[in-house]
Formats: structure tokens, C-alpha cells, sequence
């Protein structure tokens, strides 16, 4: 899946935890210099956005029509 | 459910455990007391026996965990953390519990030294919890539909314990108030501004995680917390300035946005994903139905004076809101926090080398539906009993009574066998 913010795409929606913790866990690990990559979710992942800042990490989330959560993820 | 109750920042076990196993005792005395009354708890909403059934049921029961599961799921839902969960819980549980009791027996046998010691308490405990949870939530800024809907939820939880005090230090004490209005408006406060904003802030996040459902619409969800809050407001203005025009339009637009709400989440779950309905689905789908004609039987009552002065119809609204409605959220919520923290607390305990056992070994889905099927007949048979209480009313108490026994039956075999468990992981890391 792409989407006009970046093609690295983890659209987590309809999953089941802890899988969309580990699939951007796994994707971030996949990411090139200057890559970014989104994740899609129906709530705000505070506990992945305390990883992410230990990690060093930044990110930036919009909250679009549907309800969705587009939180877009880089080194 | 992971990322709902993350063991990152996650309270101890016993925090939230002793609001979820304390609740259902205090279910069990109000049904312990229709069982005694019978047909005179049904005669008004007003009677002694009436009014402390309903707060061992939105105090005992409602209040105690829904703030319990606040400790531990506001790290999770918005980032808030609060300093020395556990020593708040034991704080916030003896409280409340102490209070509860003693506001029911002050209401129970027209007590006034009980009545006041019951508001003083409860008015010292609830606002040491709010002066430990409201700054750290309202520092973080809304970035969701869920923060914003907490935060409004909180200052409902302040209109209902101040109205709250004043009315039962009225009653002890003899303070001229108008009581009848200020006891709906505290209704209001305490089952819209507090309960369902809260339950609303809570639906954006587990109803698409439990029953992986599409969102709710950002609008909607971003302007529902704003607007009930409003009509909360207006209505309380047109109390203290008699403008009964104000508060009937006010009371429309609160009904209807709450079967706006209702009726969004039933379409939600009816595109869920998950095949299999588990207890907590059928759990909400009887709280949205209960609350659905809870909140069509509020506007009749608004719109038709005439309903208006019958003891039945407000009776009616409130045991399909509190004891259809909100009991139902409530338990389908327990069923599954109260495995999955079981679960996440013996993953911890293994360290990674002893697996902890599926969540279904801890409580059983069968368990669950039975308790399920009990709680629906006492909700069926108290509502009979309001317009056939001499026929209904002490079998309704019974099965009331029947089914808080099943709940507290699953809740403590769940917790006998997290122990169980974790004395098998501790052996089994020993002998590695």
C-alpha cells in the first residue's frame, strides 16, 4: 500500500495488538536515510510514541475525516 | 489490547484489581435490597430505598470502576501518567467504598449524621483524586477526540460531586434548595456530563480495538464532548434562572446527540471485522439498546407533560440507563481488562521464558456469556417490575442478586488462577 506522504505504508487499522506495534518496529528497521514511513491507526499509539522518542525518533500525526490516525515516522 | 494496557508505565495488579473486585459487592446490596424492600423501591424514584439503591449502583459500582480503570489506562490513552498509582488506589478505594456505605444507610434510614459524613467524604476523596489526575491530563494538549473528551468527562465528574455534596448536606442539614431540580440537574451531570462523556472518550479507542471496527467519523467524535457539555451547561443556567424553555430544548439536544451517539456505535460494530461475538460485543450491543430507549424515553418525558408527573417513566429511564445501560458497558469492558492484565502480568513475571497461558485459561468465554444471560434477565425482569411491582419486583432483586454473584464468581476465579499461574512460572523459572 502507498499514500501520497511517503510509499512506506503500515495501515494497522483493522489489526489485532501487538501487531501494529511490531510491524512499524519492523518496517523502521527497513527505512534508508531520509526515508519516512506512516502508520494508519483508529487511536493515538501513546506507548509506541514513547518508544519512538527513546529511540530517538521523530514523528508528526494528523488526525484526517474517517477517523484515522496518519502518524508519519523518521529517523 | 496491548496497546490499550501497555506494561510499559502500567500500574501494579492490585491497583485497578481492588475497584473491579469491590464493584460487584456493592451491585449485590442494591439487588440484596430490592429483594428486602420488594414493590415500595419501585414506587418512586424519591423513596429512601430508591435513592440508595441508585448510588450503591453509580457510586459502588459505576464510580468506583470507572476510576480504577482510569488509573490505568490513562498512560495509554493519553499519555498521562499519575504519580504512585497504587498508594492513590488504596486512597480512592477505601473512600469511596466508606462513602458509598454511608450515604446509602444515611438515605436508607433517613440518617443525617451518615448522609453528611457520606458527602464530606466523598467530596475530600473524589477531589483528591481529580487534583491528582486533571493536571498532569489537562497539561497534555487534545491531539485526539479522546484527550478532549476526558477532559470535558472530568469537569462533569466536578459538577456532579459539587452538586452532589450540596444536595446530601441540604438533606442532613435542613438547607432550603430547591431539591427536585438540583437532583436532576446532578443526574445529568453525574450520567451525561461525567458517565457518558467518559464512556464516549473510552468508545473512540476500545470500540474499533475490540471488535475491529472502522473509526468514528473525526468530526463527530471531536464536536459530541463539546456540545453534551454545552447542553449540560445551558441547562443548569436555565435551572438557577427558571427558564424552563431553555432547559426542555437543552434536555432535547442531550437526548439527541446521545442516540446520535448510540446509533453511530451500532452501526460501527455491525461493520466489525471480528467473525465471533464475544461477551463484550453482546455486552454493548444490550447497553446501546438499553440506553437507545433510555434516551427516546427521556424525550417523551421532556416533550409530553403529562409523563412527566408518573412515577414510572423516570423510574423506567433510569434502570434502562444505569442498570441496561451503563452495568452492561461496564462488565463487557471487565471481561476483557480483567483477563488481559492477568495475561500481561504473567508475560512480565516469565521473563520471556515461560510463556504465559492464553487469556481464555484465565476466564472462559462460556463463563462470561452465562453471567451475560443472568445480568439481561435482571435487567428485563427489573423493568417489568416497574409497572408490576407487587408481581416482579422482589424476583427482579433476586435475579439481580444472582447475576453480581456470577460477575464476582468469574472476577475472583480469574484472579485465583493469575495466582495459580504465577506460583507454576515462579517454579518453572526456578528450575531453569
Amino acid at each position: 500500500m502507498s499514500h501520497p506522504k511517503t510509499p512506506h505504508v503500515v495501515d494497522a487499522r483493522y489489526m489485532e495488538p501487538p501487531e501494529p506495534f511490531t510491524k512499524t518496529m519492523e518496517m523502521l528497521d527497513t527505512l534508508k536515510e531520509g526515508e519516512k514511513m506512516l502508520l494508519l491507526l483508529f487511536r493515538e499509539p501513546h506507548p509506541l510514541y514513547r518508544v519512538l522518542k527513546q529511540n530517538g525518533h521523530a514523528y508528526e500525526v494528523e488526525l484526517v475525516a474517517d477517523g484515522t490516525f496518519e502518524i508519519l515516522i523518521w529517523p | 489490547m496491548q496497546a490499550l494496557l501497555s506494561f510499559d508505565k502500567a500500574p501494579p495488579f492490585a491497583a485497578p484489581l481492588r475497584f473491579f473486585l469491590t464493584a460487584p459487592f456493592f451491585a449485590l446490596l442494591a439487588g440484596l435490597l430490592l429483594v428486602w424492600e420488594g414493590p415500595s423501591l419501585l414506587v418512586s424514584r424519591w423513596t429512601p430505598g430508591t435513592l440508595a439503591a441508585t448510588h450503591l449502583l453509580t457510586i459502588g459500582f459505576m464510580l468506583q470502576i470507572m476510576l480504577g480503570a482510569l488509573i490505568q489506562v490513562l498512560p495509554v490513552v493519553a499519555g498521562v501518567n499519575i504519580a504512585h498509582p497504587l498508594t492513590v488506589s488504596r486512597w480512592l478505594h477505601g473512600g469511596l467504598s466508606i462513602g458509598t456505605l454511608l450515604l446509602a444507610a444515611g438515605f436508607q434510614f433517613g440518617e443525617p449524621d451518615a448522609l453528611a459524613m457520606a458527602a464530606i467524604i466523598l467530596g475530600l476523596t473524589i477531589t483528591g483524586f481529580l487534583m491528582v489526575v486533571a493536571p498532569p491530563l489537562f497539561r497534555v494538549s487534545s491531539t485526539s477526540p479522546t484527550i478532549r473528551g476526558l477532559k470535558f468527562a472530568m469537569l462533569g465528574l466536578v459538577g456532579t460531586i459539587a452538586l452532589g455534596v450540596v444536595l446530601a448536606l441540604a438533606l442532613a442539614w435542613g438547607w432550603s434548595i430547591p431539591l427536585l431540580a438540583l437532583a436532576d440537574l446532578h443526574a445529568a451531570w453525574g450520567l451525561g456530563a461525567w458517565g457518558g462523556l467518559l464512556l464516549a472518550a473510552m468508545a473512540y479507542v476500545v470500540v474499533p480495538m475490540f471488535q475491529l471496527t472502522p473509526g468514528y467519523q473525526a468530526r463527530l467524535s471531536w464536536w459530541f464532548p463539546v456540545l453534551f457539555f454545552a447542553c449540560v451547561g445551558f441547562w443548569s443556567v436555565a435551572v438557577l434562572f427558571e427558564l424552563p424553555l431553555l432547559a426542555i430544548l437543552a434536555q432535547v439536544v442531550a437526548s439527541l446527540l446521545g442516540l446520535t451517539f448510540c446509533i453511530v456505535t451500532l452501526r460501527l460494530q455491525s461493520q466489525r471485522r471480528r467473525a465471533r461475538p464475544d461477551a463484550t460485543y453482546r455486552y454493548w450491543q444490550l447497553g446501546l439498546s438499553c440506553a437507545i430507549f433510555a434516551l427516546f424515553s427521556a424525550l417523551t418525558v421532556t416533550l409530553w407533560p403529562a409523563v412527566k408527573d408518573s412515577n414510572e417513566w423516570p423510574l423506567l429511564f433510569g434502570i434502562l440507563l444505569i442498570t441496561g445501560g451503563f452495568l452492561s458497558f461496564i462488565v463487557g469492558m471487565l471481561y476483557k481488562i480483567v483477563p488481559f492484565l492477568a495475561w500481561l502480568h504473567l508475560q512480565n513475571l516469565g521473563e520471556s521464558k515461560v510463556p504465559a497461558p492464553a487469556m481464555n485459561k484465565i476466564l472462559a468465554e462460556a463463563a462470561m456469556q452465562k453471567q451475560m444471560a443472568c445480568h439481561g434477565l435482571a435487567v428485563v425482569l427489573v423493568m417489568g417490575a416497574v409497572f408490576a411491582p407487587e408481581w416482579l419486583a422482589r424476583p427482579a432483586g433476586f435475579a439481580f442478586v444472582v447475576a453480581n454473584v456470577f460477575l464476582i464468581w468469574n472476577l475472583a476465579g480469574a484472579v485465583h488462577r493469575y495466582r495459580q499461574h504465577a506460583l507454576l512460572i515462579a517454579r518453572k523459572l526456578a528450575a531453569l
